[in-house]
């Protein structure tokens, strides 16, 4: 696709204004600063030269030195009054500010009181220079996890050693391993692990609310290994895509009330079945997990295909409602 | 303005790149010694000669100057007689530049991860064209203080940009929305006051004018278009407004009391209190139920009773709410109807469920992003 117009302009602005106080400065230096390739920088340069003040005559013209950028080196000789950098407007004023704010709030950011004190400068600095209140848009990331926990974590990956840590699966049940930290991950609601696991002898994801206890071990971690973690993962989509276990398809029909697990399961299909009412295929790797989520959402549940699925459900819930009236004694 | 569109998008025919256009113009405007015409614009600047029209040079230059704007650029109108033909156009040179901001490498970095933290396109083309500014602003380069953390938020839609302009500009804005409970959909009218995102989800939050109230719009349920009104300022947002309280994420801390069978629902216990014995308060005047035979007792703080309700019934004959009795009332009432989900029928035929989540906005952490493990016993889950 296309670039922009208006992404192009203030890459054009950026660059005569960056070198008309920088002298001659490589191409390669250009790519890499403004974070696009070394021919967007000379398709720029050879923009910016045929531009100017109406009239359009050589003098009224940006200009640069020939020879330089033969050289690969480009040198602005005539900035045509372009000399500052431009301001920011509204939109990215708020879209940079809320970012800052949403970091700083995060666990892992407030997790280290130097990290803090760092996240904090950069707001304050950029809320100073763009005069904005930029109060429009507030986003918080989500929290969870222990504080005590997200400092151990966050220390982990930040010195690259290797992890103990106690973690209770979605099935309920806690386990001991060790784990090679590549990254934390906030993402919407929750904040997550991504490391390589010693005892699965794989990549793995934790979600940090589950991991009961964390200790920093000596050791370093192995970076082959953790750079095989990988930097970006989509969560949901991960688990969406893959999975090693066993994956069963179930089609759950909702009320409309249960809208918000439309929007927030990781879904195969959503159907519109009318009035609101929707059927949900999900990909089901773990049943502990969908049997909570039913057992959650019950009361919004028109119909559960296979239905074997609902009636494992159901017992399961009128275990609960046994124990609930052996506690009703006193109520 | 509003997304999506293109930015100065180049007229059929029309030799000159929009990019290009649009540099001259800010160029010309820059250079003026007091100020220039459209007509001088039209006939002086690269680019505007393309423009076959009297009409399509009047929507190419007002598009343009819109463009400009929303990037920042102060071009101001300068009144030089009495014909609306002889105003004139420079660009404010004082408010021009970005004020100096002084990045440590580390600081520059932090923004750069910042900048990360957008998955939606709009908004990331937002933060780009900031960073692009900053870093031509700057002799820095970033450096990574922050390794290893990667913070991101999900897409917010299309309807962001014209509410974000509307929240900026204080226009009341026209929508159709479906609702939470019902399903159905119906046009609403807002004073928008702020957006906020929370757990995945983004909202709108402002002032219904039908309901005259305040209320939270989620945005995905936002369906087709956002309208704004003609008239900026049309209304003065409150000189606080708590999104938290509005979203109900945050209500008076609760304490929860929970019989929970030994060596299960660990996710729960690691948030107990120390001393659930000290807490008999939690429960109210009311007499609290036993916990039944072998289960432990612990206290849990909360806020959400829909939140937790959702949790605690998922974990099904593990853990038995004791008190309080609207949160426990919340469990039996999720358990019972999952006692009967064997017993349906086809779709629509199941039981019609009693009041949607309290705030009507479905919770806001609980099962959120509902992802499972990635194999049977190993990973991540939600429970």
């Amino acid at each position: 696709m296309a670039e922009r117009a208006d992404d192009r302009l203030v890459r054009l602005l950026g660059l005569v204004a960056y070198l008309d106080g920088h002298g001659p400065v490589p191409v390669a230096d250009l790519a890499a600063r403004f974070g696009v390739s070394e021919q967007k920088i000379r398709d720029d340069v050879d923009q910016l030269w045929v531009t100017g003040t109406p009239g359009y005559w050589p003098d009224d013209l940006i200009d640069f030195d020939a020879d330089a950028v033969e050289r690969g080196v480009v040198h602005l000789t005539n900035a045509r009054g372009l000399t500052r950098p431009l301001r920011l407007g509204t939109r990215e004023a708020v879209a940079l500010v809320a970012a800052l704010r949403a970091l700083l709030d995060s666990p892992p950011v407030q997790a280290d009181a130097t990290r803090a004190q760092l996240v904090g400068s950069a707001l304050a600095k950029l809320t100073a220079a763009t005069g904005e209140a930029a109060s429009a848009v507030d986003v918080r990331l989500g929290h969870g996890g222990d504080p005590a926990v997200v400092a151990a974590v966050t220390t982990a990956v930040a010195q690259g050693r290797r992890l103990r840590i106690r973690y209770v699966n979605a099935a309920d049940v806690v386990g001991d391993r060790e784990v090679d930290p590549a990254r934390v991950l906030t993402q919407d609601g929750a904040g997550y692990l991504l490391a390589w696991c010693h005892r699965a002898v794989g990549r793995r994801t934790f979600r940090l609310d589950r991991v009961l206890a964390a200790e920093v071990l000596d050791e370093p971690v192995d970076a082959e290994r953790v750079a095989e973690v990988g930097g970006d993962v989509d969560v949901a989509a991960s688990v969406a895509g893959g999975g090693d276990g066993e994956a069963a398809e179930v089609t759950v029909t909702f009320a409309p009330q249960a809208r918000w697990l439309a929007e927030d399961v990781a879904s195969q299909a959503v159907t519109e079945l009318g009035g609101g009412v929707f059927a949900m295929r999900v990909r089901v790797t773990n049943p502990a997990w969908l049997r909570s989520v039913l057992l959650a959402a019950a009361p919004s549940v028109l119909a559960v295909d296979p239905p074997g699925v609902a009636a494992e459900v159901a017992t399961a819930a009128r275990h609960a409602l046994d124990a609930y009236r052996a506690s009703q004694g006193a109520s | 303005m509003s997304d999506p569109r293109s930015p100065g998008e180049s007229v059929a025919g029309s030799a000159v790149p929009p990019a290009e256009r649009l540099l001259n113009l800010v160029i010309a405007l820059v250079n003026t010694s007091v100020s220039m015409t459209k007509q001088q614009i039209r006939r002086g600047v690269a680019g505007y000669a393309d423009a076959p029209s009297a009409e399509a040079f009047e929507r190419m230059f007002e598009r343009d100057k819109d463009t400009l704007r929303a990037l920042g650029v102060p071009i101001v109108t300068v009144d030089a007689g009495g014909h609306s033909d002889d105003v004139g156009y420079r660009i404010d040179n004082e408010a021009y530049a970005l004020p100096p901001v002084e990045l440590t490498p580390a600081e520059l970095g932090v923004l750069a991860l910042a900048a990360q933290l957008w998955s939606d396109k709009a908004l990331r083309a937002d933060v780009s064209r900031a960073m692009t500014k900053l870093r031509a602003a700057g002799n820095t380069e970033a450096e990574d203080a922050l390794a290893g953390l990667a913070p991101r938020v999900r897409a917010v839609g299309d309807a962001y940009g014209p509410l974000l302009d509307a929240v900026t500009q204080r226009r009341v804005v026209r929508f159709r929305y479906r609702a939470a409970n019902s399903g159905a959909v119906a046009e609403r009218r807002v004073e928008p006051w702020r957006i906020a995102a929370r757990g995945g989800g983004w909202y709108v939050v402002g002032r219904d004018l039908d309901r005259d109230a305040a209320r939270v719009f989620r945005l995905s349920r936002i369906e087709g278009r956002v309208r704004l009104g003609a008239r900026p300022g049309a209304f003065e947002p409150p000189a606080h407004v708590d999104v938290d309280a509005a979203l109900g994420v945050v209500g008076a801390p609760r304490t929860a009391v929970l019989a929970v069978v030994p060596e299960r629902a660990s996710a729960v216990r690691a948030r107990a209190l120390p001393s659930p014995a000290d807490d008999g308060g939690a429960a109210g005047s009311g007499r609290v139920p036993r916990a039944p035979q072998g289960y432990d007792v612990v206290a849990v703080p909360y806020t959400s009773t829909t939140t937790l309700a959702e949790e605690l019934a998922g974990y099904a004959d593990a853990v038995v709410v004791l008190a309080p009795e609207k949160l426990r009332g919340e469990v039996v009432r999720r358990l019972e109807a999952a006692a009967g989900l064997d017993r349906l029928g086809g779709p629509g035929l199941g039981p019609v469920s009693g009041p949607g989540p309290v705030s009507g906005l479905g919770p806001v952490s609980g099962l959120g992003t509902a992802a499972q493990d990635e194999s049977e016993s190993e990973g991540e889950g939600r429970g």
